[in-house]
């Protein structure tokens, strides 16, 4: 699914800007990238690091920092959380994250709150889609993604 | 030529004062210090950008809009806005502006705060890090 040619998974749970994806993985994980709008956003990704594993994150503080050649920012937390891990793929090689943003996530995640209570206030399905369109809408983005 | 730098994060939280004395004169100073502030930010630093001398010209309305670092690039209004949803706060000099001929209300509403320079003095005597551009 696609708006303004930027991909839109509405299985995942997303912030109100979009610049998160968080999916709920079944051991009570929660997965954390970049969506599509981010993505293209930054620019071709140079550096990911994540926070390290064991860290408690409060709500609002980075899981990760990025750096592209025009661009530097945080991977905004959603929620309270420990940093399970980071992604070693993505750490070697920050590019795949404009390759296919949905499917390298960049950090795993321990909600503090059973995973179904953490992402209570996240969006998604059909009002992530509205939402997610919206944004592209309002900020006239089109995404591009690097060629592999 | 390899990148290097550690792949995991592991800081206290920092506060950071970046003193931005550059402006419209000097263009290609002016998007490195949002760049970085945003990046300090994203590693838990509490940053505070402070526009003074000729920095106050770059918080000027229709000044960052039009500017940029380079020919063709990304203009400097953008590097503010970036660094501000980073966290990144900016602070103007409320001395310094008479001696550019501005008033508070030429500047661009990113601007969080008019500060004396005792406030800066204050925040240059109990930060942990200053860079000044």
């Amino acid at each position: 699914m696609s708006a303004h040619g930027c991909e839109f998974h509405p299985d995942l749970y997303y912030d109100a800007e979009f610049q998160i994806w968080v999916r709920p993985e079944s051991d009570g994980t929660a997965s954390v990238g970049m969506t599509d709008i981010s993505q293209t956003i930054a620019g071709k990704v140079l550096h990911v690091r994540v926070r390290k594993p064991g860290n408690l994150r409060p709500k609002g503080k980075p899981v990760a920092t990025v750096e592209t050649g025009k661009w530097a920012g945080p991977v905004p937390n959603p929620f309270d959380c420990t940093i399970e891990a980071g992604n070693e793929a993505v750490l070697d090689d920050p590019s795949l994250l404009n390759r296919d943003p949905y499917r390298h996530w960049i950090a795993r995640v321990k909600p503090r709150a059973p995973i179904a209570a953490a992402c209570a206030d996240l969006l998604t399905g059909e009002a992530a889609r509205q939402g997610f369109e919206e944004r592209c809408r309002r900020d006239d983005i089109r995404c591009k993604r690097l060629a592999d | 030529m390899s990148m290097s730098g550690p792949r995991y994060l592991e800081h206290d939280e920092k506060t950071v004062v970046i003193v931005m004395t550059s402006g419209p004169s000097t263009p290609n100073r002016c998007a490195t210090p949002f760049y970085l502030g945003a990046l300090l930010a994203s590693m838990d630093a509490d940053v505070t950008i402070f526009f003074t001398m000729e920095g106050v010209r770059l918080v000027t309305r229709g000044v960052p809009e039009t500017l940029a670092a380079m020919a063709g690039g990304k203009p400097i209004i953008e590097f503010m806005r970036e660094a501000k949803q980073a966290g990144v706060k900016f602070h103007a000099c409320r001395p310094a502006l008479p001696g550019y001929d501005l008033d508070v209300d030429d500047l661009v509403p990113e601007v969080d705060e008019l500060s004396s320079g005792g406030a800066l003095a204050d925040m240059i005597l109990s930060c942990d890090k200053v860079l000044f551009f």
